[in-house]
This record gives structure tokens, sequence and C-alpha cells, in this order.
């Protein structure tokens, strides 16, 4: 038995015979061509077969898959079809070049000159037209293409890279698990594993040799190991974990569109944590029922200059679209001295958690946070935006975002640009100032959103980074929870909403006390929602306060965790 | 010989798909039509080497028609790109 390790690309577990797709060989001998018309329709009858075979790809991608994957090949098409690249490489024949010459040196030519280019959809382009060479050259040649719709029923496939052109015959009925040397969670073969759930390990090192045709394996996408020839014990309990993983994920199913309540009725909210415009989509996908952080530092980390009042613009009213009327809770730039964006100029710090970061740079540059503002005042205008400040440690902070808010609106106003004034500002609870504050924050603050990760950081004062010290990081511990409580009964008392965005959120452990203290909205990864709702169904308020009732009256961590431990639903 | 110049207002430059477009548009005309963005000539019938030079929204292009038809080569290719190359 041996276990390779690569990245979990997509979940689920497969267990079979390895097929290790090998790239075409394509191999020839360059000649000088003699006839120079017979030679320019051997290369147009090889491109017009290809561009057949192509279509029928696309369409079957179509049926299997979906539009945007079967556009890739039809971009294919196009690429082929371009006069002038045709009649560059009739000019080589003429010169006596041979088709596949004069086809591999134009491919080429253009692949490099696709790479240079400065922006990363033209590279990319790159390697579709190497695909194109490959295809068309396959013609010629009269060499078949990997067809992996041929492969046997419980096929694991191995290949060092699954490009567009080998995927339309992928599918789930005779491959059960993929695995590649390259690649990642983004990748072209992540995302169709994904959207056909074949179970996916990608970044294998060296995989194609190590391992062979006719090799047992399993292919666990949930933890991203392949494992070589195991042991009866291994297999069995390989098979157990992907039953128990097709059960829960048909079990999720069934909660698609299901309100999001406990047991006994109560209902609360269940979103969605993002880190950009396109993860929303990932949340309407898993059901979430709006988005409770919407992180905004990629709009700055992906940049080399400023972002502007319009781009930021778009991009918030992109995910509110994206959204239809679902909640939008934006939390505005959340950025300090260990993350280095040169042109924000910020300064290296010794202690940059404790340093001039997030709402504390943006009260000080009001230049950058006004543009910030502004952006989201005119994104109201097509969804239900609210603002959500990090890092807030007592009112007088809420108060002076309220101003500058007020001052945008205004602005706004002047210019004639339609906005809501009166979006709903609300805090991150995230440090023990604001958590001890929480009563008189809850006044002024339109809602509350916990920010476990950092509130559990700051609170025991350890850095879960730190091997020497990360014992003390957990959320577990009855300060943080004791202070976690004292914020939602603030909040409730107030009238406000409470919600919690950080992963503690999702954790079915603690989920008994979230219901017990009166949580009204829990955010999640888009992947974690399904499984938050049923976990959140598992109890009934009385039920939940008699664990909460136990679990806060321990003295330490281990205890806590044991009392939860011992009522674990499932 | 006619031309005009133009600033390409479409989202994404022009990629594959509006790059496509516009090829696809050129292609019956017997004129020669070049566009000319940052001293680089390119071939508008040609998809790959509009795609290749990598020509971003907000550029200001000239487009050049030269041969039999070069006004309604030249109009056809202003018109669409004014309609954002169907975006």
């Amino acid at each position: 038995m041996k276990t390779l390790e690569g990245v979990a690309a997509s979940s689920g577990v497969g267990i079979g015979t390895v097929v290790v797709v090998a790239e075409p060989v394509l191999e020839y001998e360059s000649t000088t061509v003699a006839d120079v018309d017979a030679e320019k329709a051997r290369l147009a009858g090889a491109i017009e077969a290809f561009k057949e075979l192509n279509t029928q790809k696309a369409d079957q991608i179509r049926d299997r898959v979906g539009d945007e994957e079967a556009a890739i090949l039809e971009g294919h098409n196009l690429m082929i079809s371009d006069p002038f690249m045709v009649a560059e490489m009739d000019k080589l024949i003429e010169g006596g070049t041979c088709a596949e010459d004069a086809l591999t040196q134009i491919c080429e030519m253009f692949a490099t000159m696709f790479e240079a280019a400065e922006d990363d959809l033209t590279r990319q382009r790159a390697s579709d037209v190497r695909d194109i060479r490959t295809g068309v050259l396959c013609e010629l040649l009269g060499v078949e293409e990997v067809d992996i719709s041929l492969v046997p029923a419980g096929s694991v496939i191995v290949i060092h890279d699954l490009v567009p052109s080998m995927t339309a015959g992928l599918n789930s009925d005779n491959v059960v698990g993929i695995v590649t040397e390259v690649g990642g969670m983004t990748s072209h073969s992540a995302i169709l594993a994904r959207a056909l759930e074949i179970p996916a390990v990608l970044a294998v090192a060296d995989v194609t040799t190590e391992l062979a045709a006719g090799d047992q394996v399993v292919v666990n996408g949930i933890a991203g190991k392949v494992v070589l020839d195991p042991t009866e014990d291994v297999l069995h309990s390989a098979e157990v974990r992907r039953e128990e993983f097709l059960q829960e994920r048909a079990a999720l199913q069934q909660l698609v569109g299901k309100p999001t309540e406990t047991a006994d009725g109560i209902q609360v909210e269940l979103f969605g944590n993002i880190g950009s415009v396109s993860d929303a989509e990932a949340v309407v996908s898993h059901d979430g029922e709006g988005v409770g952080l919407f992180r905004t530092e990629f709009l700055f980390m992906e940049s080399n200059a400023m972002p502007t009042e319009d781009e930021q613009f778009k991009a918030y009213q992109q995910a509110a679209l994206i959204l239809k009327g679902r909640p939008l809770i934006v939390r505005t730039l959340d950025i300090g001295g260990d993350k280095d964006i040169p042109y924000l100029g910020m300064e290296k710090e010794d202690n940059p958690f404790l340093g001039f970061r997030a709402v504390r740079y943006c009260l000080q540059r009001p230049d950058v946070f006004k543009v910030q503002l502004r952006a989201l005042l005119r994104a109201t205008a097509f969804g239900d935006i609210r603002i959500m400040i990090p890092l807030v440690t007592g009112v007088a902070e809420l108060r002076q975002v309220r101003e500058l808010v007020a001052e945008c609106a205004a602005e706004l106003k002047a210019e004639g640009t339609e906005c809501n004034a009166d979006v709903p500002v609300g805090v991150m609870i995230e440090t023990p100032a604001a958590a001890i504050m929480a009563d008189v924050l809850a006044e002024e603050a339109d809602f509350f959103s916990i920010g476990t990760n950092d509130l559990t950081g700051y609170t025991m004062a350890a850095d879960r980074g730190n091997d020497h010290v990360s014992y003390l990081y957990s959320t577990f511990d009855p300060a943080v929870l004791r202070s976690i409580k004292r914020v939602i009964e603030a909040g409730n008392e107030a009238g406000i909403m409470v919600g919690m965005c950080g992963e503690a959120a999702a954790d079915p452990l603690l989920v008994p006390l979230w219901i017990s203290f009166g949580l009204g909205e829990y955010s999640v990864s888009p992947s974690s929602i399904l499984a938050t709702r049923a976990a959140i169904g598992d109890w009934t308020k009385a039920a939940a306060d008699e664990v909460a009732a136990k679990a806060m009256a321990a003295k330490t961590e281990p205890e806590v965790r044991a009392i939860l431990e011992s009522a674990r639903k499932g | 010989m006619v031309s005009q110049k133009i600033t390409l207002t479409n989202g994404s430059g022009l990629h594959m798909r509006p790059a496509g477009v516009l090829a696809q548009a050129m292609a019956p005309f017997a004129a020669d039509v070049t566009i000319v963005a940052d001293g680089k000539e390119v071939n508008a019938k040609s998809l790959m080497a509009i795609v290749a030079a990598g020509i971003k929204c907000g550029t200001e292009v000239e487009i050049v028609a030269t041969g039999d038809d070069e006004q309604a080569a030249l109009d056809a290719a202003i018109s669409l790109i004014e309609s954002g190359l169907g975006e």
C-alpha cells in the first residue's frame, strides 16, 4: 500500500482501476512537399475533420456539463476557421513545408504571441491554440485522439492534465475518479470534476509514472489522497466513507429550498461568506439566503493601483444582482500591515494585529474610504446592501463612519445619483473592547456580526499560527463563549440583528450554544450552508438550552468540548 | 484608402468573442481592413491576429480600409464597434 497526496479538488471517494491516459504520440518525419495543391488539400481536409469532431464533442459536453464548457470547444473552431491563419499555413506549404510542420509553426507562432500578452485572458488562449494543433495533427497523422468515453466502468483516469478537448467523453457512469499531475482548485479539470460530481485529486507529483494501468486505487477527494493497492481494511473503510458521503450529499440536497429552522420551528437566517463576485453564485447555488460577509480586499489586492469608484461599484452591483434581492452585507476595507499593498502606502509594523488596520486606516484616509462608501451607496439601488465595519472598538468609530456615509450620500444626491442614504450600518464584533461595549454599541449600530476568528484570537491573546500557543486559540474557551453570549443578548435586547461570520458559525458542536444564546444569522462558507441548515434543524430550543446550561457552567476549554462532544447529534 | 479613429468601449476589449464578431463581419468585404492600435497594424479579418494584439477597452484605434468596397467596410466596422461588438 502506498499513499500519494495532492489537492482535494472535487469531494467524494472513488474506488477503481487506473487507466493512464497518455498524450497521443504525434511523431512524424518532416518532408519536402512536391505536390503543393495536394498538401494544401490534405491540411484543409484535416482541419475540416477536426472541426466536425469538435462540433460533436461540443454537443456532447453541452448535454452533459453545460454551455460554458461547450463554448470553449466552439471557440477552437472559430480560431481554426480564421482565414488568415490558414493562409499563413498555405504559404509555408507553397514554400515546400509539409502540412504537419506548417500547422505546428503557425500554431506555435500564435501561442507565443498570446503568451506575451499583458492580460491573463489572452495568455490562457495559448493553451487553446496548442490544443487545436494537437487535434489537427491527430487528423493529419491518422492518430486517434484520446477518447475518455471509451474507458470501462470503474475507471480512475490518471493523466498529466485534463485539457478541454479530452473532457467531452468524461462522465460519471464509467469514471469514478480523476488524478492529475497539474492543476488546482480553480483549474479547468477541477471545475469540470465538481460539475460532474466525480472525486478528484489534482497536482499529484509524477502520478502518471507512479501509477500504472490496472492498479487498484482509492481516490479520496475529501482528504486529497490517492491510495495505491489498499489493504482489505483500507478498502473497506473507503467503501464505508464513500457510502456515507453519498448519503450525506443526498440528504443535504433534500434541504435545498427548505427554511432554516430549529426542530421546534424557530427560524434563523443562513448566509454565505464570499471573497469575490463569482462566489456570490456559489451562495445562490448552495441555497444561501444572503451574504453575511463580503470581503472586499480582493478588489485592492488584485490590482496595481487603487480601484476606482466605478470599478468598485461594478463589483458590488454585480454581486447584488446575482443575489436578486437577498441581503448583501459588505465589510469595508479590512487591510493591515501584514498584507503588502504597495499603493496604499502602509508601513510594516512590529505588531500588525494591534496596529494601523481596518477601520482605523479607513478613518485616517477618508480619500480612500469615501471612494468605497460612494461605490457602496451607489450599489444600494440594485439590492439589499448593508455596510459592516471591521475591528470596531467603540461607538466613536461607528459615529465617524456614519458621518462619512451621510457625507457621501449627500454628495451623490447633489450629483443626482440615486442611492439609499439610510443604508444599514453595522459593526463586526471581533475585539474584546467591542464585546464589552456591546450594550452601548447596540444602541447605535443597525446590526452586529460576530467575527469569531479574530474575537477568539484577541480574547485569548493567542496566535493560532504559533505552535507554542495555538492550544489557547479555541472558540470553545469559556472566556470566548461568555463574551459571545453577552454580545448576542445585548443585540437581541436592543432589537437589532445579531449574526456570526466566523468559522464557528458552521461548527455543529457549537450550534446548540448559538441556538440557546439566540443567534439570528449564521454566515458560513458556501459549501457549508446546507450542512449548517441540517445542524440547526437537529436541535429544539429546549434541548439546546439544556446543553448550553451545562457547557456554560464548565470552567475550562476541555470540559466545554467534552460536554458538547457528548451531546453531538448524528 | 479610407480611415476613421474610434475608441473601444466594450467591456473586455478585443478578446475572443468580440474579435470573432468583428473578423466575421469583415470577411465578406473585398477591401483589406486593418486595425491600427498602439503602433501595431492588425488584419481585421483575422480573429487570431486581433486576439494576439491584446487591444484593451478604452484604446483609441484607427480602422483603415483599402479596396473596392472600402467605404462600406469601414462603415460596417465603425458601427459594429460603436454597438459594443455583440457584448
